[in-house]
């Protein structure tokens, strides 16, 4: 039944998106182009710019919610999210400094972005593995706001010192767009998406045992330092990639998890594909918001995920304390 | 004198020794005879070439006042923007005048050229110019275009940014003979969706300051927009698509010209 209900929720959010958008396009005439009738222009908008942005919108919503729910398993911190841990630190850093030096390119900003994620993830790691050669969660939290700050800093620096007046563009990138969605980046980000998707519901029972505490998870067989581990990882460099695609789209990966667990439970078998699909739907109706509320202009998307995730949130709490 | 901003401007004689904070003022300055006496200008003052030769004080909004007053200046012109009144308080506190100039379209440029004239004390070139401006301008664009092409401005790619009414260069498109493609955004500039420009269905790209297609141009989801799938990139270079100056005329002219190579 709960299952059923998502998946028809989804679905009716992904033709949603699909009907709606700064072309004022009729429900039947996107339905024919969808099918590769109706004239080319048409047909352009919808199979070319809509299909592959709701596919795309779906799959990194998706994407984030597990990615935040991994997280907050292994660092047993209901705050944890991507980028708390410094990922949009080092992706910022990564973005801004790719304009401010003035990199050429059609993908130069995202590829930066990506860069920098992912040396933001790799530095976080080593300075939690130092603290004792096991990775302290509670150092990782650490060293994640620290990282984050670091790099923002560096960002300040840039921008305050970078002689180019569209690095105040790049912050308009990093909240978060799925302007650049096309076959080619849903292909990519799809094919990327589905190794660290598959480890991390492959992972849902040490992630249960984990979230007992790590000597009740020891106790019980679990290989804490190897899940720890690979969690991150696997969390970390799904997330630098949805990054690179379209920008920091906060609060999804945060609010989406505790919502499931609100309404539905702890157990990670069923946690990670409900706040997969629940992640996805959030997305793409943030998305066709973004693009349709001050149509022809759009607003960052990640602005309004946090304008439809903090009151869904306080919703939620409420309804759960009483 | 009252400026842009609507404060009086207090000068004992007339300026001698002027930090120009805009590349659209220094130009001005020069233009009306008056560049032998901008000691200090920003660093994207290019215009004219003499320009160059004067040191600069870096940034023109929310300028450094340490550097500014080093010039020694007995009068400092600014781009009109609350970024700057800051710094204008300051320079107020060391006894330096200040005059906020809004240069943003080319209807200011009358009023800003005589502005500067009389804190110069010398109107008469500003005065002449002015005069030649407005018929050279209606001159200009007095010829019709067969039709008139809807033209993209782009400011960003990801996001697209366009180009709205408010910008200098959208008046420079209209005036050539185009229709700016979002001229119903009021804004200078504002992010949209690519499915809004797709929509719209531009004949044209002007890609400014550039030349030859774009690298963004190369990206799949870019194809759906028919210009840019076509390939009908229209490059024009120079200040004076950037700016207003009194070689708005000129500018019209290029794009004019440049527009017919694409959509005869």
């Amino acid at each position: 039944m709960r299952w059923s209900l998502m998946v028809a929720a989804s679905a009716a959010m992904l033709l949603v998106g699909l009907a709606v958008g700064p072309a004022d396009l009729a429900p039947a005439t996107v339905w024919q182009a969808v099918l590769g009738r109706g004239d080319e222009a048409t047909a352009a908008i919808v199979r070319d710019l809509r299909l592959p942005r709701v596919l795309l919108a779906y799959l990194i919503g998706g994407s984030l919610a597990v990615t935040g729910a991994s997280l907050q398993a292994v660092v047993r911190n209901p705050l944890a999210d991507p980028y708390l841990l410094g990922l949009s630190g080092g992706a910022g850093l990564g973005a801004v400094a790719a304009i401010a030096l003035g990199l050429g390119g059609a993908w130069a900003v995202p590829l930066a972005a990506l860069v920098g994620a992912v040396l933001a993830i790799v530095l976080v790691y080593r300075v939690a593995l130092a603290a004792g050669g096991h990775l302290d969660t509670r150092v990782l939290l650490l060293a994640g706001v620290v990282v984050g700050a670091f790099a923002a800093s560096l960002m300040g620096a840039i921008m305050a010192l970078s002689p180019a007046p569209e690095v105040r563009n790049a912050l308009l990138w990093l909240l978060g767009s799925f302007d650049a969605a096309s076959w080619r980046a849903l292909a990519v980000f799809g094919a990327y998406a589905l190794f660290p998707l598959a480890v991390l519901y492959g992972m849902a029972r040490p992630m249960d045992l984990l979230a007992l505490g790590e000597e009740p998870a020891r106790f019980l067989g679990a290989d804490v330092e190897r899940t720890k581990r690979v969690l991150y990882v696997a969390a970390s460099a799904l997330t630098a990639a949805a990054v690179s695609v379209s920008g920091i789209i906060g609060f999804v990966g945060l609010v989406i998890p505790h919502a499931v667990r609100m309404l539905w439970g702890h157990t990670h078998r069923a946690l990670l594909p409900s706040a997969f699909l629940l992640g996805g739907t959030l997305m793409v109706a943030a998305d066709a918001v973004a693009r349709t509320a001050f149509a022809p202009l759009e607003l960052p998307v990640g602005v309004v995920t946090a304008l439809i995730g903090v009151p869904l949130f306080i919703w939620l709490v409420r309804r759960w304390a009483s | 004198m009252v400026d842009d901003a609507g404060r009086a401007v207090t000068l004992q004689a007339p300026a001698r020794r002027i930090v120009s904070l805009s590349p659209a003022t220094t130009e001005l300055l020069f233009a009306i005879a008056a560049g032998d006496r901008v000691v200090g200008r920003t660093r994207w003052c290019q215009d004219p070439p003499e320009a160059s030769a004067v040191p600069s004080v870096g940034d023109g909004l929310d300028p450094n006042v340490e550097l500014i007053v080093a010039r020694r200046p007995d009068l400092v012109v600014f781009y009109h923007s609350g970024a700057n009144d800051a710094a204008i308080a300051q320079l107020a506190r060391v006894g330096i005048a200040a005059a906020s100039v809004k240069l943003d379209g080319l209807e200011d440029l009358a009023r800003a050229a005589l502005l500067l004239g009389r804190l110069t004390g010398d109107s008469v070139r500003a005065d002449s110019l002015v005069s030649a401006f407005q018929p050279e301008l209606t001159r200009v664009a007095a010829r019709p275009p067969a039709a008139a092409p809807s033209v993209l401005m782009l400011a960003w790619d990801n996001p697209p940014i366009v180009i709205g009414s408010a910008s200098f260069l959208s008046e420079i498109v209209e005036l050539a003979g185009g229709r700016n493609a979002f001229g119903d955004l009021e804004q200078p500039s504002a992010p949209v969706s690519i499915e809004a420009i797709a929509a719209r269905d531009p004949d044209v790209v002007l890609v400014a300051g550039g030349s030859g297609d774009p690298a963004w141009a190369r990206r799949p989801e870019w194809q759906a927009v028919g210009a840019v799938e076509a390939g009908r990139f229209v490059a024009v270079s120079g200040t004076e698509f950037s700016h207003p100056s009194f070689r708005a005329a000129q500018a019209v002219e290029r794009l004019r010209a440049a527009l017919r190579e694409v959509v005869p």
